[in-house]
């Protein structure tokens, strides 16, 4: 196996995950809330089985806002080479992509509204495939990997 | 080449005119059914009836005279031109590499009045662009279409002057009767039968009163062991006739031919269909031996062909049904990228137990529980079947993983994996869109990784458990790198 790929992605990656767990977190409040009412009143349950629902809902907001965002940026990493993108992340499943850039259809940055708000950028590239992304790059970085895409794309002999 | 808009065949009047009858009528006849069937038929509900249909008949045929005449299409410049639209009008604009292909469908009603439809099927690529149809197309019209839409032509302008000496297609197979019907019968669509049985019998089921289906089903069910059996084997055997009529309506007159740089496919009974594909857009090819077939040696090719992925399904066969061991000629006469049969490697041992796992732990999880409580229930018979399930889920595994191997044979990967099916892929490396390696922490104690390769949109083909090392070097030499290295 060939060493990690090289660059890493900003920092603020890890705020803008954990901003996003947050509103999952309260989202999750919905079917917890169900839950509960479920336990309480349909089946009459003690008062300490109904506060499992509460406890799961508290586990995994600690996970999603303050565990995942940390080994997820750990993770994330990417690198361009003059051939190819190479990508690697996930948390306990390790993924490790390459897309020869000679594949690449298109590149385009996006920016959601929260991302916006932290200065962050995406780099999405189509291949016949679908779409690959780099997330929660500084978005002047975002443009330059972008351009840079789409620049090498142009070159690259056909396999 | 330039061409002055063209309008569609006239005959698109009756089928839109039929078509918009359909609809109406489809929607339409349940209340009118019941209508006439609760207060009786009289003859004024009956003219009322003739008026509606006649009045929805020539608003329709108004309607599709206006729309005939402003559907035009020609090609301009580089792009295929699409207008249609009565009261907003919508041009849609197909740059000419962005055609995939150019296919013809003739329906029973297009057969009647000798016509086709065409159909311009689009690359995907994320783009937006949906395919273009023209339901009526006169033939000569459809073959100048077909030409001037042609992908990877040199230049627009040798169109024009289309090569009278061009080699007429090449026939490279043609499916006999009697393999069509031994593809029916073996094509294992029970599964897909089943439900339309179902819904037929519902269909029954609604015509009919529950008082009437009560009464006779006094007499008709099963009173024993022996009278469910039967019923279950009729119900097969139905869904197993609908199945080869399904088959043999698909894949009847199948005939594949290669004309230069591209395959053509005829295919269908009450629809003919004739597909034309690149070569070059042949991104992989699957050979598929389902359960009934293996005994026999028989296989089905598929390909996987950029553009077709949401088309799945029948549209990417490119031969119901060979022997085994015609599959490597077969290919060489038809797309020979892709014909290599190397002897495969297979995964270390040590992935065999992850097989079984794999497999073997969602049963586990309910066996033991299951047989506890039945030994508990008074019930100790029964206690041991759920453990022969799981232990069935375990030799399911074994099977799995004996059926795993691969191959990169001069360029080419090569994937054989099992479920019930076996399925062999043959995916050249310049085709791949992307390649991954996915591991999990149980993969990563055992030193196993799982090699994922995108061809098209939908369809991964993956290697799961090869040994890391070897993952990982499979995974470099695949690329772009890979490709130089190989002579």
């Amino acid at each position: 196996m060939r060493a990690e790929p090289s660059e890493r992605l900003d920092p603020r990656a890890k705020r803008l995950w954990r901003l996003e767990g947050l509103i999952t977190s309260v989202f999750l409040l919905i079917p917890t809330l169900g839950a509960f009412l479920l336990l309480d009143r349909v089946v009459d349950a003690a008062a300490l089985v109904g506060a499992l629902p509460w406890l799961a809902w508290a586990l995994l907001v600690v996970l999603i806002t303050v565990i995942s965002p940390d080994l997820r940026w750990r993770r994330w990493r990417y690198e361009i080479t003059d051939r190819e993108v190479d990508l690697q992340r996930g948390l306990l499943y390790v993924t490790r992509t390459l897309v020869p850039l000679a594949r690449v259809q298109h590149v385009d940055t996006q920016q959601g509204p929260l991302e916006r708000s932290q200065g962050l950028s995406t780099v999405v590239f189509y291949t016949a495939a679908g779409p690959n992304r780099i997330p929660a790059l500084a978005t002047p970085r975002a443009d330059e990997v972008r351009d840079r895409i789409a620049a090498l794309t142009g070159t690259q002999d056909e396999l | 080449m330039s061409s002055s808009p063209q309008r569609l065949h006239p005959a698109i009047l009756v089928i839109k005119v039929l078509t918009s009858f359909r609809r109406w009528f489809g929607i339409t006849s349940v209340p009118w059914l019941f209508v006439l069937f609760r207060d009786g038929i009289s003859s004024s509900r009956v003219l009322l009836l003739l008026a509606v249909v006649a009045i929805s008949i020539v608003a329709s045929g108004v309607w599709a005279v206006l729309s005939w005449r402003a559907t035009v299409y020609f090609v301009r410049g580089n792009a295929f031109h699409f207008r249609q639209g009565v009261i907003g009008k919508n041009e849609r604009t197909v740059p000419l590499d962005h055609i995939q292909s150019v296919d013809t469908v003739q329906g029973p009603v297009q057969r009647l009045f000798g016509i086709v439809e065409v159909r311009v099927e689009t690359a995907g690529g994320g783009g937006t662009e949906a395919d273009v149809s023209l339901a009526a197309v006169a033939r000569p019209a459809a073959q100048q279409l077909q030409q001037a839409l042609a992908p990877r032509r040199p230049s627009v302008a040798a169109i024009d002057a289309v090569e009278p000496d061009a080699p007429a297609p090449l026939l490279v197979r043609r499916l006999s009767t009697g393999r069509l019907l031994l593809a029916g019968a073996t094509s294992g669509q029970i599964g897909v039968a089943l439900p339309i049985i179902f819904t037929i019998s519902q269909l029954f089921d609604d015509v009919l009163t529950p008082d009437f289906v009560l009464a006779y089903a006094q007499d008709w069910l099963p009173g024993s062991f022996a009278g469910i059996v039967v019923i279950a084997a009729g119900v097969l055997l139905l869904a197993w006739l609908v199945a080869v009529g399904g088959t043999v309506l698909a894949y009847a007159g199948f005939s594949l031919s290669r004309d230069g740089d591209s395959l053509r496919i005829t295919r269908g009974l009450l629809e003919r269909r004739e597909v034309t594909i690149p070569i070059n857009r042949i991104q992989a090819i699957q050979v598929v031996e389902n359960v009934l077939r293996q005994p026999l040696g028989l296989v089905l090719v598929k390909m996987e062909s950029a553009g077709y992925g949401a088309d799945a399904g029948v549209s990417t066969t490119l031969f119901p049904l060979l022997r085994r061991t015609e599959v490597e000629d077969f290919l060489q006469a038809t797309a020979p990228e892709f014909a290599v049969w190397p002897v495969l490697q297979r995964l270390p041992q040590r992935a065999r137990r992850r097989y079984v796992l794999r497999s073997a732990f969602p049963f586990l999880f309910i066996a033991l529980p299951a047989s506890a409580l039945l030994a508990w229930q008074d019930r100790p018979v029964l206690a041991p079947l759920p453990l022969i399930m799981a232990a069935l889920a375990a030799a399911y595994g074994v099977l799995r993983f004996r059926g795993v191997g691969w191959a990169l044979s001069t360029g080419r990967l090569v994937i054989s994996h099992r479920t019930l099916s076996h399925v062999i892929v043959i995916a050249p490396q310049r085709r791949l869109q992307s390649r991954s390696l996915l591991q999990s922490p149980f993969q990563r104690r055992a030193r196993l990784a799982t090699l994922i390769v995108r061809v098209g949109r939908g369809s991964a083909f993956e290697i799961t458990d090869l040994d890391a090392t070897v993952a990982g070097e499979v995974l470099y030499r695949l690329g772009p790198a890979g490709v130089q290295a190989t002579p």
